[in-house]
């Protein structure tokens, strides 16, 4: 096995902020929110009205259809409405909003151990569907979905990732130091469905204690590994593992499946222990609060709804006399600009990181034309030439963009932005583009129906 | 909502380096050239580094404000482009050439096409032509150390003289500003060390220049002879910093290492069979405008896309062969060689045995009475096997012999010169004289002139005319109606043939006088 892919960029870790400080629970005061689409599919049905009690771990949003997830409450109390609410993307969107009554009441049977023994793949995968877990890694792609290939028996690898490549983060390194053998139990489980697979755990050698851990905890199971890899982002990304841990590049539109591997979060796969063997859904997940302007960055085990400025307040709330610029859900890499922190932790959030200086900013004031050195075309995961691809869509040559340069395949790890001396906004533009092309498709699609 | 945070598209971190960071560093690799070429050149040089820079900085932050654009005067490109260009220029040019040469760079190549990553040929060098096409002679005078104008080494390279690679090397020789090829290393290594410019780049154009003077320069791959021609004309400042020029070079590695071979090898068929001792000049001109070429067709697929990936996902990779057929050219070429040398081993003996005796037989036609040769070794050895004398044209001389009569006494000598300068080639003769200088007569060893030309040369007509003459030096008549004893008249038709071969006497009779004055 290699233990590293093609490219990459190596930014400041900055882990050190948050890497010691262990996973708490943090009980919210305020209302708890859930938004109705916190994953990739059909948003969630509502399954509670106003004014009705709910209780710790209980269904208020059932599935509406297959790639879709239901939705648990995380404390006790009163639905206090079903209504349009501003999420983290900025915009507002249905909620079911819970006034919190603190008193963590549990539905009945949560958290007890259950049988696994003899159980089916299908009812392991139903135990899955019902605790409505989804891929915590940040894309929140429905887990049941994800594990239920067209053919279990031609899946080689289950690769559990603990790589946590983004800077800032540090909840995962915690999560495996901490909970290692909740994380193996849910990736025994998991390898129940593929009879052929072979587990791999993907670490980042820049977290020696958790590779300890982790190897603890798998000790004498033959079908599982730990696997530690260079430090190197984006090298959480699913392409980056399955290059490393199968040895081979796939196009983006394949599955991971298609190579014969199912690439899973360590967060997510600690979820399907606890579904499966413990009748816990999910409403609980691990976040870290981290960035220059916190006073003290940790990692917390939240629950979904809380308020990002609830857990700032958690950490000291900002050090004195700075101004804070900008907030992240996730990392600086990959993460989402934050337009207020009064918005809900979502089950994809890990993250929330604050920064006293805008980095797009200052790229953008030190902004120059494009020199052509090529450092984009060197550190691109996939083997893109973002340079062409940049000036290909300046000049409005979307199907050289697409047929030539293979410009759809861009995974928008954001490692072109980075390394780039002039500070062009090349991932940005990559992410219009393709947007530009799939409308241009379908209006194209759209035209000859008529 | 006055507390808005900003909202922007990741990433929102990005690295340290900039544009002016990289400009930067490349002007400090260029320090220790620039600092060489001053030290050897003396001050003047400094002002016409210091002019050139400031009239690059001057262009573009005017340009800016007339035009009205944003400013990127500070960004350090213009000051890399009057650096690279006062390192072309010869260290005595009037300070007008830096202005002129800094204006045209900026204004005309590079504002004029968008600024900033927007040229289609390196700024610096195209100034430099400009510059070498409008004031040519003041371009190319060249001071040595003592004040006088010289060619530079290239210059002499071309011609075929022989140079002083060490200070070529060292950048101590007549030449441009940057002429030190120590320093330019120093600084294009480190560059490449850092990852500032492509390896692709530099090392194609020096290696397929070097590969092309080896197989095509006509010297074979003398490692003396390599290093002179890249230590010239500015084979390492092409390669290090012209070449490498981010804007005007591919993007793609396997567009760079196109580009950097078709420039290696244009500058070796151009330093092979052109006469500019700026050839390299226009080569990376001519690379920079083959670059949109390669960048539109030279665009390497992602590595999902690559057949090798294909293979692995399909399962049908095979691991990698040699194909059978170049195990057989392979073989087949090895088994060859081996044949035709061990055939030359074989028959070397016997070759050489045969010519030793086509000598012989020469050297006793030319010296009848003698019994035995005893041959003049070292003295033909002193000469160092180069031209011989400065003036018989290209002649060699080959090898010399005393003749001794079977008593012990001496019969004559001779000797075996070959002139380059027939009409179709080599022509190799002997020459006999008694002791006291008399020519006994000549022959021919190799004669391969025109048939009924040249050839004529080996008749008695045209051979016996030198017999039993003794003076110091003949003289051709090539028309005929020779009357003096040091006369001779040349073949009818056959002028080169005949110079050729007379030459060849002289030098022979003037080397055999120094062996008989000893």
């Amino acid at each position: 096995m290699k233990v590293t892919f093609r490219g990459g960029v190596h930014p400041d870790d900055k882990k050190g902020l948050s890497r010691d400080a262990q996973l708490r629970i943090f009980d919210p005061e305020g209302d708890l929110i859930f938004p109705l689409s916190q994953h990739i599919g059909k948003p969630a049905r509502a399954i509670v009205k106003k004014n009705d009690p709910v209780l710790v771990g209980q269904c208020i949003a059932e599935p509406d259809g297959f790639v879709s997830a239901g939705i648990y409450c995380s404390c006790s109390g009163t639905v206090k409405a079903v209504e349009k609410r501003r999420t983290l993307s900025g915009a507002m969107a249905d909620c079911i909003v819970v006034e919190n009554d603190h008193e963590y009441r549990p539905v009945e049977g949560l958290g007890k151990r259950l049988e696994t023994n003899g159980l089916t793949s299908e009812e392991i995968l139903s135990r899955i569907k019902n605790a409505g877990i989804v891929g915590l890694g940040g894309a929140g792609f429905p887990t049941h979905v994800k594990l239920a290939p067209k053919d279990p028996s031609a899946i080689r690898f289950v690769i559990a990732n603990g790589a946590e490549c983004e800077p800032y983060l540090t909840c995962n390194d915690q999560l495996m130091r901490q909970n290692a053998d909740g994380i193996v139990e849910g990736l025994e489980i998991t390898l129940r469905l593929f009879p052929n697979a072979k587990g791999v755990i993907c670490i980042e050698k820049n977290k020696p204690e958790a590779i300890e851990a982790m190897q603890k905890a798998i000790a004498g199971k033959d079908r599982l590994e730990v696997l530690p890899l260079k430090t190197k982002y984006p090298q959480g990304g699913e392409h980056s593992l399955i290059k490393v841990v199968a040895g081979v590049d796939y196009p983006i539109a394949n599955l991971p499946a298609d190579v014969g591997c199912v690439v899973c979060n360590v967060g997510t796969l600690y979820a399907v222990g606890r579904a499966v063997q413990w009748n816990e859904p999910l409403f609980t997940h691990v976040l870290t609060v981290s960035g220059e302007a916190v006073k003290n960055p940790g990692n917390f085990i939240v629950r979904d709804g809380t308020s990002f400025s609830e857990l700032l307040n958690a950490c000291g709330g900002l050090k004195d006399n700075v101004v804070l610029k900008k907030a992240l859900t996730g990392g600086p890499m990959m993460g989402f600009a934050l337009s207020t922190l009064d918005v809900p932790v979502q089950k994809t959030s890990n993250g929330l990181t604050l920064f006293t200086e805008d980095g797009s900013e200052k790229a953008e004031k030190e902004m120059t034309a494009c020199l052509r050195c090529g450092r984009c075309t060197t550190v691109c995961p996939t083997g893109l030439m973002p340079q062409m691809m940049a000036s290909a869509v300046e000049f409005g040559e979307y199907d050289r963009y697409e047929n030539k340069l293979h410009g759809l395949e861009c995974v928008a790890c954001g490692s072109c932005s980075y390394i780039c001396p002039a500070k062009r906004p090349l991932t940005e533009t990559f992410k219009a583009a393709k947007a530009e092309i799939m409308a241009r498709k379908r209006a194209a699609q759209a035209g000859g129906k008529k | 909502m006055n507390n808005t945070l900003n909202l922007s598209s990741g990433p929102h971190i990005r690295d340290r380096w900039t544009t002016p960071f990289i400009m930067g560093c490349v002007l400090l690799a260029l320090l220790p050239t620039a600092v060489v070429g001053v030290v050897v050149n003396g001050l003047h040089a400094l002002w016409v580094i210091l002019v050139c820079m400031l009239a690059c900085f001057l262009t573009e932050l005017l340009f800016d404000k007339l035009c009205h654009r944003p400013n990127t005067f500070l960004d350090g490109s213009a000051l890399v482009t009057g650096l690279l260009l006062a390192l072309c220029l010869s260290p005595t040019v009037p300070l007008y050439i830096p202005i002129i040469g800094g204006i045209f760079a900026i204004l005309v190549v590079k504002c004029c096409f968008g600024g900033l990553g927007k040229n289609f040929i390196n700024p610096a060098l195209a100034a430099r032509c400009f510059l070498l096409i409008s004031f040519g002679n003041t371009m190319t005078k060249f001071p040595t150390v003592d004040g006088v104008t010289s060619a530079t080494p290239v210059a002499e390279l071309l011609s075929g003289k022989a140079v002083d690679v060490t200070r070529m090397f060292l950048g101590t020789t007549n030449g441009v500003i940057g002429s030190s090829v120590l320093a330019m290393l120093v600084g294009g290594l480190l560059l490449w060390a850092f990852d500032i410019i492509h390896g692709e780049i530099c090392f194609s154009v020096l290696i397929g220049f070097t590969v092309f003077m080896g197989l095509f320069g006509g010297q074979g791959f003398d490692p003396a002879y390599l290093a002179a021609n890249i230590c010239g004309g500015g084979v390492v400042m092409a390669a290090f910093f012209m070449a490498t020029d981010y804007v005007t070079s591919p993007v793609s590695r396997l567009g760079q290492l196109t580009y950097g071979l078709l420039i290696g090898i244009l500058g070796g068929l151009l330093r092979v069979f052109g006469a500019s001792a700026d050839s390299f000049s226009y080569c990376v001109i001519i690379g920079n405008l083959f670059t949109p070429l390669i960048d539109t067709y030279v665009v390497p697929k992602p590595y999902a896309f690559r057949k090798r990936e294909i293979e692995m996902r399909a399962g049908t990779r095979q691991p990698f062969r040699i194909p059978k057929p170049v195990i057989a050219l392979t073989v087949i070429t090895l088994l060859a060689g081996l044949a035709l040398s061990g055939a030359y081993t074989v028959t070397k003996p016997n070759i050489d045995a045969q010519k030793e005796a086509a000598r012989a037989e020469a050297y006793r036609i030319v010296i009848p009475e003698a019994e035995e040769f005893e041959f003049l070794t070292k003295e033909v050895e002193a000469l160092g096997g180069g031209t011989y004398g400065t003036s018989f044209g290209k002649v060699k001389i080959n090898e010399a012999v005393v003749g001794k009569t079977a008593d012990g006494s001496i019969a004559g000598y001779a000797v075996s010169v070959t002139s380059s300068e027939g009409y179709e080639g080599d022509i190799t003769l002997s020459l006999g004289v008694k002791p006291d200088g008399t020519v006994n007569g000549i022959t021919y060893t190799e004669l391969n002139e025109t048939p009924g030309k040249g050839s004529l040369c080996g008749e008695p007509a045209f051979m016996d005319q030198f017999s039993g003459r003794n003076v110091d030096k003949f003289i051709l008549l090539k028309d005929g109606g020779a009357s003096q004893e040091t006369e001779i008249d040349g073949v009818s038709g056959a002028t080169w043939s005949s110079k050729a071969s007379v030459n060849a006497v002289n030098a022979g009779l003037d080397f055999l006088s120094q062996i008989r004055g000893e």
